[in-house]
């Protein structure tokens, strides 16, 4: 059983419900004890509270995004430990500094545009609920 | 009747002034009516057009911002645009990928744009996006000297996530123009384009202790990569952005804190604001008494500061054989009054009011660095980008009064 403790900073926090991860969540009390080392696959049929699976992703970066990261990293370190031309490894690298720097401004994006209230505001600041008084 | 000096390319044959059309920023806007009038004159094989303009030349100032690392300045970019008034937003309708930023008074582009040759091609040819070869700085001249004389472009666009380039987008001259990226003072065209430069010079301690922050969340990262990816750039970065330095009027210098002895967090910096001496437009920022050398540390009876407090000094330097000044500060700021108090104490800000720089600060104060020298320069900066412009407008506004005149 992988337990994943709920961040405290201020992070994405997913609600989903993968088969295949089973997390203790902080919020959902588990009622039977022996139940916790089941997976959710094995629970069809048997009446019991949905459980909500909490997938806290640090900083939620996009998963697409996350991906080419990892991947670059990958083909990087295959890259320079051929130590083939220093070129070809040093633009390996360049990648990942790349999409490492496109992962960063697409986190700042999800964070700037969590708030629908805020984005609705930006471009109508005149309407009834985004009224701010200075005085 | 002034004279729009027109850069004619095989692919700009004719003159044309856009305004942008939101008029909410509060300068003084005038009908530009263009005639246009072509001589093509054949000299020795090369073709010349004249293109005549009535009313007053469109001209843009032009700032070029160097930095490592992408477009990844947008904090610097967010104060800027900010202190001329307005939010500066991704242009509406178009590609959603696009690095621009477009305000009322300012558009930001990114030389990344610039690229010749995307990401296949660079791993192809073994080369990073720091070397000259895979920028196309030819396109980069024409381009910014066709929006410094008030004509709109088609920009390309290079798309981080894919490592393509995209179709272009249509940029219309601004009031202000900021090319930020690796190398908008290495091709010695493009320099004289700018009427001011700005490097922002990241130490290597805290650049690595920036990205780990930055990359450690990240799967698949860890620290060996992150050390590896800084160390395969670091040739290509010695070689070919770092030496900009030397031709930039103002350097924003991070460094690590001396307050903390071993700190290797690279959360309380050293940050040292070098201006060159003897410019037109820009004039230093100073401490007490210009031109002397002052090591203040403000804290004490007046002004009480958590640890570890803040230091401040400034004084005359040589910089790559110019004439500098060099303003530093040491340390964070905590509270409201230690910020005033230490803006009461600097001179030359180009604030319009008291309290401006602290006003500013404030008004962005969950940006990265709001409570550091990067966020006190890089706003005073700005608050000096502002003063240098309005100088300018001033200057063309008056030579135009006297060519009307004669």
């Amino acid at each position: 059983m992988q337990a994943v403790t709920m961040a405290t900073t201020a992070c994405g926090v997913r609600l989903s419900t993968q088969g295949a991860v089973f997390v203790k969540a902080e919020l959902v009390r588990p009622r039977q004890t022996h139940a916790r080392l089941l997976l959710p696959l094995l629970d069809h049929g048997v009446r019991r509270p949905r459980r909500t699976v909490l997938v806290a992703n640090a900083q939620s970066t996009p998963p697409d995004i996350s991906e080419r990261v990892s991947e670059s990293i990958k083909k990087a370190e295959e890259a320079c430990a051929e130590d083939a031309v220093a070129g070809e490894c040093a633009a390996a690298w360049d990648e990942v500094e790349e999409l490492s720097a496109a992962a960063s401004h697409a986190r700042d994006k999800l964070k700037a545009d969590s708030d629908p209230l805020e984005n609705y505001c930006k471009d109508n600041p005149e309407t009834d609920e985004c009224r701010t008084y200075d005085n | 009747m002034a004279t729009c000096a027109v850069y004619t390319t095989p692919s700009l044959h004719s003159c044309s002034i856009t305004i942008p059309a939101k008029t909410s920023s509060g300068f003084h806007r005038r009908q530009v009516i263009v005639f246009t009038s072509k001589r093509i004159t054949e000299r020795g094989g090369r073709r010349t057009s004249e293109v005549s303009c009535s009313a007053e030349e469109a001209k843009t100032v032009v700032i070029g911002l160097a930095a490592d690392s992408g477009c990844g300045k947008s904090t610097f970019m967010r104060r800027l645009t900010s202190v001329f008034g307005g939010a500066a937003e991704p242009p509406k309708g178009g590609n959603p990928d696009s690095n621009t930023l477009i305000s009322d008074t300012t558009t930001v582009i990114c030389l990344d744009d610039y690229h010749s040759l995307d990401r296949t091609g660079r791993k192809e040819k073994g080369v990073t996006a720091l070397d000259p070869r895979a920028n196309n700085f030819d396109l980069m001249f024409e381009q910014v000297k066709a929006l410094k004389h008030g004509v709109a472009v088609d920009k390309p666009i290079y798309n981080h996530v894919t490592g393509l380039l995209d179709p272009p987008e249509l940029i219309r001259p601004p009031k202000i123009l900021v090319i930020e990226g690796l190398h908008p003072m290495f091709d010695p065209r493009v320099r004289q384009l700018l009427d001011f430069s700005i490097y922002l010079d990241i130490s290597n301690e805290v650049k690595f202790a920036w990205k780990i922050q930055r990359d450690m969340a990240e799967r698949g990262h860890s620290l060996e990569s992150i050390k590896a990816s800084i160390e395969a750039r670091k040739p290509d970065f010695d070689a070919y952005i770092d030496p900009q330095k030397q031709h930039a009027d103002a350097v924003i210098e991070v460094l690590p804190t001396q307050l903390i002895p071993g700190d290797n967090e690279g959360k309380v910096l050293r940050v040292r604001l070098i201006m060159k001496e003897g410019l037109q437009h820009f004039s230093p920022v100073y401490l007490f008494d210009e031109g002397s050398t002052i090591s203040w540390i403000p804290c004490g009876r007046k002004l009480t500061c958590s640890y570890p407090g803040i230091n401040f000094a400034y004084g005359p330097d040589t910089y790559y054989s110019n004439e500098v000044s060099v303003l530093e500060m040491d340390g964070q700021f905590d509270r409201l009054d230690e910020l005033i108090y230490v803006e009461s104490h600097l001179s030359n800000l180009s604030t319009k009011f008291y309290g401006e720089v602290t006003q500013q600060l404030l008004k962005h104060s969950d940006f990265p660095g709001s409570n550091n020298g990067t966020g006190l320069f890089q706003t005073i900066v700005g608050l000096k980008i502002r003063d240098l412009y309005e100088q300018i407008v001033a200057e063309r506004a008056a030579a135009v009064a006297e060519a009307a005149k004669v």
